[in-house]
């Protein structure tokens, strides 16, 4: 027979399981108050501004056209051109990028060429959006003979985001394992129907999310739009969504931001906050288009 | 053996990656309705063997191939439809490869990838090709459900399943067992000799014993060189011709 074994003593902490419990807490609260505080300013800087900008929201501040030296009045004309630009340069910019980069991604050899095109498009994902400015006005504006039109601001607003769709589109293609390739290639299916039916299907999350990002940026930039398409003050037909043309000038919410917040002197204070919280609006509501046209593929084909 | 008797003739196979030569020139012959065991340690050249056999290995950009594969005596190489000849091939991986869809769209991929369309049709190859897998009993109650949440041992039988749903001739695969448990493993094997009856089936392996229970000729591969091939009793009862062969096959290295 042996001893009864003590219980109460079996269970006592070693002093080493003291100290790694205490580390688990510590490592959690950090993690957590890291969180918090990332948090934290966006909840801020969202109230802040819902909090300033609330006497002059309304329904029709975003359906109204600005009135009395743009110092009463609504956003409407800044609104849609907002909206135009980011839609139509996403237009643009997407399917060329998602292509290129399954192109750079799927088919390209690893040699010179491909090198160059990759390094290339990393260096011009870092180009400063003033200088994207310089180049469409001299690209679309003058050589294209665009003249300032939405047309040229768009395409130059996908030439400042095309790079970073394409490579983090990439960036998704490349997290389709290979072996699921493998497998659909031994099965005497082509590299293009493999792409099409296994490697798109398990990358569209990453890619939209790729594309997602980039609609704040678009909407958000003032330098590339400011030479190339957007005007301080535009006249537009009220209450019509399709008011401005392809080669019409047009006035855009960050653009408008900077024109009353510097240009024009008595203008109330609570109507630039609620530029800025129209401004994030627009920015939402593509996002939320194309989170649910996320969702709507995700639940609509099982993968 | 009369050559135009051989399903697959492989004549003086090398391949290289880069600098790299992976395979120095091997040639055996693969008789019809035969279960031919392929065996031999790590690096020895049998996966990229099976890749050069459907052709896969042209997709890798650096790969150097000479020498000569005939199938039914027809040059494998110089075959004009790739995807056609890929699918007269099966394969399945060592590591079970469910692909991200349900268990009937995994079956139905590859014949629906070259225009099979009527439902019917698909149905009944869907469920033979199970039933040659051991699968079929189940899931067919759930053949909706991603293939991907079945076990291991259900994958490995989803992707030889996968193989099958191509008809291949030849049916070749890789170290099948390495990810699965003895009993699914034995399963597997019982389908593989009843398989026999209507393909040629290359069966690479690193249990030796599992050659011994399957094949009827065996071929030790050793750093991508041809140490032996012949009768697998042969081979495994201890006078191999070649000294290196009894050694691997009683386990001293490998």
């Amino acid at each position: 027979m042996s001893e009864p074994v003590d219980n109460a003593k079996r269970f006592t902490k070693t002093p080493s399981v003291v100290r790694k419990e205490r580390n688990e807490k510590i490592a959690q609260f950090v993690f957590l108050s890291m969180t918090l505080a990332m948090v934290l300013p966006l909840v801020l800087i969202v109230g802040f501004l819902v909090f300033k900008a609330w006497p002059s929201l309304s329904l029709d501040f975003i359906f109204d056209m600005p009135r009395n030296g743009m110092r009463e009045g609504g956003i409407w004309p800044a609104f849609l051109g907002t909206l135009y630009l980011v839609i139509i340069s996403l237009m643009i910019a997407a399917p060329i990028g998602v292509m290129a980069a399954v192109y750079l991604n799927e088919y390209a050899k690893d040699n010179w060429l491909t090198r160059t095109i990759n390094l290339a498009v990393i260096n011009l994902a870092g180009v400063p959006s003033i200088v994207h400015a310089l180049f469409g006005l001299g690209a679309f504006v003058y050589a294209a003979k665009m003249g300032t039109s939405i047309i040229a601001a768009s395409l130059t607003l996908a030439v400042m985001t095309l790079p970073v769709i394409i490579a983090s589109t990439k960036e998704a293609l490349s997290a389709v394992p290979m072996s699921f390739r493998q497998a659909s290639w031994n099965m005497g299916v082509s590299r293009w129907q493999t792409i099409w039916r296994i490697v798109l299907p398990n990358s569209i999350s990453g890619i939209l999310t790729g594309i997602i990002l980039q609609v704040s940026r678009a909407a958000g930039e003032t330098a590339p739009i400011m030479f190339t398409g957007a005007v301080i003050s535009v006249n537009i037909a009220k209450d019509q969504l399709f008011a401005y043309g392809l080669t019409d000038e047009c006035m855009a919410l960050a653009m408008h931001l900077y024109t009353i917040s510097t240009q024009i002197p008595n203008v109330p204070e609570s109507l630039q906050f609620a530029i800025a919280v129209a401004l994030l609006g627009v920015v939402l509501m593509v996002n939320a288009l194309s989170i649910s046209l996320r969702v709507y593929l995700r639940t609509h084909r099982k993968w | 053996m009369v050559a135009s008797t051989a399903k697959l003739k492989v004549e003086d196979l090398k391949v290289a990656y880069g600098d790299k030569q992976v395979i120095h020139g091997i040639s055996y012959e693969i008789p019809p309705n035969e279960i031919f065991g392929v065996i031999g340690p790590a690096q020895s050249g049998k996966t990229s063997m099976l890749r050069v056999i459907n052709r896969t290995i042209d997709f890798t950009p650096n790969a150097k191939v000479s020498g000569k594969i005939e199938i039914d005596g027809e040059d494998a190489f110089r075959i004009k439809d790739v995807y056609g000849y890929r699918r007269r091939i099966g394969m399945v991986a060592p590591l079970p490869v469910g692909l991200p869809l349900t268990i009937y769209d995994n079956v139905a991929f590859a014949p629906r990838s070259f225009g099979m369309k009527d439902k019917g049709e698909l149905d009944a190859l869907v469920q033979k090709c199970l039933e040659q897998a051991a699968l079929w009993d189940e899931v067919k109650d759930r053949l909706n459900s991603l293939g991907t949440k079945l076990s291991g041992g259900q994958q490995q039988r989803l992707t030889i399943a996968r193989a099958l749903s191509h008809q291949p001739e030849v049916l070749c695969l890789d170290e099948f067992s390495i990810a699965i448990d003895p009993v699914t493993t034995m399963k597997i094997e019982d389908v593989l000799k009843e398989l026999r009856e209507s393909m040629t089936i290359i069966l690479v392996t690193n249990l030796v014993q599992q050659a011994r229970r399957l094949a009827k000729r065996t071929m030790f591969l050793l750093n991508g060189e041809l140490v032996e091939e012949g009768d697998t009793e042969k081979m495994f009862s201890g006078d191999a011709d070649n000294p290196k062969t009894n050694e691997f096959v009683s386990g001293a290295f490998g």
